[in-house]
């Protein structure tokens, strides 16, 4: 019986386990970038709250607006997330038992689903301090609950799969295709259909945003992509060593 | 050993995608007039609903009336609160009742798939068909369904809440829309979680949050409907927007539905 | 034979579940007029060689070839060619046996008439029996169907898994018939059976031995 070797970023040859590597960190290797990505993270942070001054049109010295800085990219990147998952997941179809998509696709919905939590929490809050109310049905606000609600049923759908990793990486792959169609609707039409409240508006307006707002609003932007690819880097290493583990277990001769 | 008639070299006689679906429509429908299980699950469910609505209609006109009365009462209310009160008008009655063909349809749609896989009668299937053939027999079963739930229940639920007609043209197209919408939407969803031997509630669990956007393009549409005087670009617009999700619903699950049912 | 108007060739057929071997190189070929046999314990991975020979399967390495009138078979088509029993092959319990048979030759472009129904009926043991509900069959009536549903059309190539399961002295001889009209079959016959009884590996001319997951 052959033993398994550590390497995790080998390609899937081998007879036993399904071993995947993670090209797409392959320019992003090694600790360097994550230092920066911290730092960058911590000035982000700091620069929140002391650096930028606060936008016009959001009470006293538009503090309330200082959530947009982490607000705005967890909102953008929950739809992002879904678009990179459902291409790893058309990666995985067409290509033959391309785990490593496979991986790829589910990590990226798992980390969607958790910056559309954010997102949607930080919006709650934002709303609640601005307007008073915590949930209003606003259009963005249904749209963002939606989003979760796809996101959820992805991972149902996975979770009931569990104990068949081909068929559960064939049928999920299936099943983020198809919800691109109401994804699509989701963040397109729906928030054209009624006004809402949603502040897009007063902030794309150059004149109530100062320079120090953009210094610290493009950086967060930045940052949080980092934060994503990392994280992606992470799930798919973690995925791996349950793969091996499993793989490992079935091989010994009990 | 005579030749039967059956021996003859099936090459020869090939029959098309359209011939096989038409056949495998035969039989869900033979099958289904035997047993009759999809039918009387969307039946019971259906028939109850109806019930429910009709019970709840009363009251809600009650409080109507009631509220029509305390207009002083009314003015003092927040904006808020006033925007969060449900408006029991002929859009609202429209988005209801897709609400219950939803849920009916998800009693019974998953049947097609599910009862295949469940028997064990999918190998027979596949060693017989395409794919693409398969995907639309069971369309069009899920679709003859569909239509056949809305038809039956529309003119009653209309009677119960007095949802009013528009112009008919308009009408016909939003519920053909819809019902395009809802059986494709549940066909491939079906597929899914017969595949996963899931239970109805995957069914439910994958299948609603699809369909929850679907419902709001078709409240969308029946503002349209209900606008007296709407221009004609809004119309197609907001019509023709709920009939493109049926319509591309149907061409990804066209596109994916051999890998679903390939192992 | 030097000329083979059909052919199955399987060649270096590897398969896995998860990470669990159950095939390992294996090659078959087997030729018109001939009859190949699979042999194996259980869970030896019989099963799953015959299904990938029927293309319910893709196998994780190797190559499956048909040739129909000695020219080679485009994958797609492999299953017009096909005749399959299996213990996991179910057919429609809710419609009659009739109805069953109908339907499926409807699907391979046959129109049966009653003298045709008769026909394979009787060919399995099952004249005056097809107007009833296969749920009301017993299992070894239910065996008998499958063996009608597999020789719709007459296919080229038969696949059978444990073809005498559940049948009878009457059913093992009536196998034994359909093994040698296959043999015999104008145009080319052949069948690959997956047995893992000792009398059925005699009524092959070749055999492959599967020796057990690894």
């Amino acid at each position: 019986m052959a033993t398994q070797p550590k390497s995790s970023y080998a390609n899937s040859n081998r007879s036993g386990s399904q071993r995947f590597s993670v090209p797409a960190a392959s320019a992003l290797q090694g600790a360097g970038w994550k230092w920066g990505m911290g730092l960058l993270m911590t000035y982000v942070i700091y620069g929140a709250f002391f650096v930028a001054e606060g936008a016009v049109g959001f009470g006293q010295g538009g503090d309330k607006a200082r959530i947009v800085f982490f607000h705005v990219p967890c909102a953008v990147l929950s739809s992002v997330c879904y678009f990179v998952g459902m291409v790893y997941a058309v990666m995985f179809l067409v290509r033959k038992r391309d785990f490593a998509s496979d991986a790829k696709a589910a990590a990226s919905m798992e980390l969607g689903f958790l910056f559309c939590i954010l997102a949607t929490v930080t919006g709650s809050i934002f709303a609640g301090v601005q307007w008073g109310s915590f949930w209003n049905w606003d259009p963005r606000e249904t749209s963002i609950i939606i989003m979760l609600l796809l996101y959820a049923s992805y991972l149902v759908l996975r979770g009931a799969l569990s104990m068949q990793p081909e068929k559960r990486a064939r049928l999920s792959a299936v099943y983020a295709i198809i919800a691109l169609v109401p994804a699509q609707y989701l963040i397109w039409a729906v928030p054209r259909l009624l006004e809402g409240n949603h502040p897009t508006q007063v902030l794309t307006k150059a004149s109530n945003t100062s320079l120090s707002y953009k210094l610290v609003l493009y950086p967060s932007f930045l940052a949080f992509t980092m934060l994503f690819v990392w994280l992606l880097q992470l799930r798919v290493r973690q995925m791996q060593v349950f793969a091996d583990r499993r793989a490992r277990l079935e091989s010994e001769n009990i | 050993m005579s030749r039967s008639n059956t021996e003859i070299d099936a090459a020869a006689r090939v029959p098309s995608w359209i011939s096989e679906a038409s056949a495998l429509l035969a039989k869900d429908i033979r099958a289904e007039l035997r047993t009759k299980t999809a039918v009387s699950a969307v039946g019971v469910f259906s028939f109850a609903s109806l019930l429910l609505v009709a019970l709840a209609t009363e009251t809600l006109k009650e409080v109507r009336t009631v509220s029509m009365l305390r207009l002083p009462d009314i003015v003092t209310l927040t904006a808020l609160e006033a925007q969060m009160r449900p408006a029991w008008d002929s859009p609202s009655k429209m988005g209801l009742l897709w609400v219950l063909l939803c849920f009916a349809a998800f009693a019974g749609l998953s049947h097609s798939f599910v009862h295949e896989e469940e028997t064990g009668t999918v190998t027979a299937l596949r060693l017989s068909m395409s794919a693409g053939a398969v995907y639309t027999g069971k369309l069009v079963f899920n679709l003859i369904v569909t239509l056949a739930v809305a038809i039956a229940i529309t003119p009653v639920y209309m009677l119960i809440t007095g949802m009013r007609l528009g112009s008919p043209f308009v009408f016909i197209s939003v519920m053909f829309s819809g019902c395009l919408g809802l059986a494709g939407t549940a066909t491939i969803v079906a597929a899914l979680a017969a595949k996963a031997r899931g239970t109805g509630a995957l069914f439910g669990a994958i299948g609603l949050p699809l369909l929850v956007v679907f419902l709001i393009l078709l409240i969308n549409a029946a503002n349209a409907l209900y606008t007296v005087d709407a221009p004609l670009l809004r119309l197609t617009k907001d019509v023709g927007g709920l009939f493109s999700f049926g319509v591309l619903i149907i061409a990804l699950s066209a596109l994916t539905f051999p890998f679903v049912w390939e192992e | 034979m030097a000329e083979s108007s059909v052919s199955v060739a399987l060649e270096g057929i590897s398969h896995r579940f998860g990470s669990r071997s159950v095939l390992v190189d294996i090659s078959l070929i087997v030729c018109a007029g001939q009859v190949g046999v699979v042999m194996g314990a259980n869970g030896s991975g019989k099963s799953t060689l015959l299904k990938i020979a029927a293309g319910l399967l893709r196998p994780e390495s190797g190559k499956v070839a048909f040739t129909l009138e000695s020219k080679p078979v485009e994958p797609m088509l492999h299953r017009r060619c096909i005749g399959y029993v299996s213990p996991d092959l179910r057919l429609y319990h809710e419609l009659t046996g009739v109805e069953n048979l109908e339907f499926f030759g409807r699907l391979r472009g046959l129109r049966l008439n009653n003298d045709g129904l008769r026909d394979i009926l009787d060919r399995v043991g099952l004249l005056g029996r097809g107007r009833e509900l296969v749920g009301n069959y017993s299992s070894g009536m239910r065996q008998r169907l499958k063996y009608a549903y597999a020789l719709l059309g007459s296919p080229p190539i038969l696949l059978l898994d444990e073809p005498t399961a559940n049948l009878d002295t009457e059913g093992v001889a009536m196998v034994e018939r359909v093994i040698a009209g296959q043999r015999s079959r104008s145009g080319g016959g052949l069948a690959i059976i997956a047995t893992n009884e000792p009398r059925e590996e005699a009524w092959g001319d070749m055999s492959v031995r599967l020796n057990g997951s690894k």
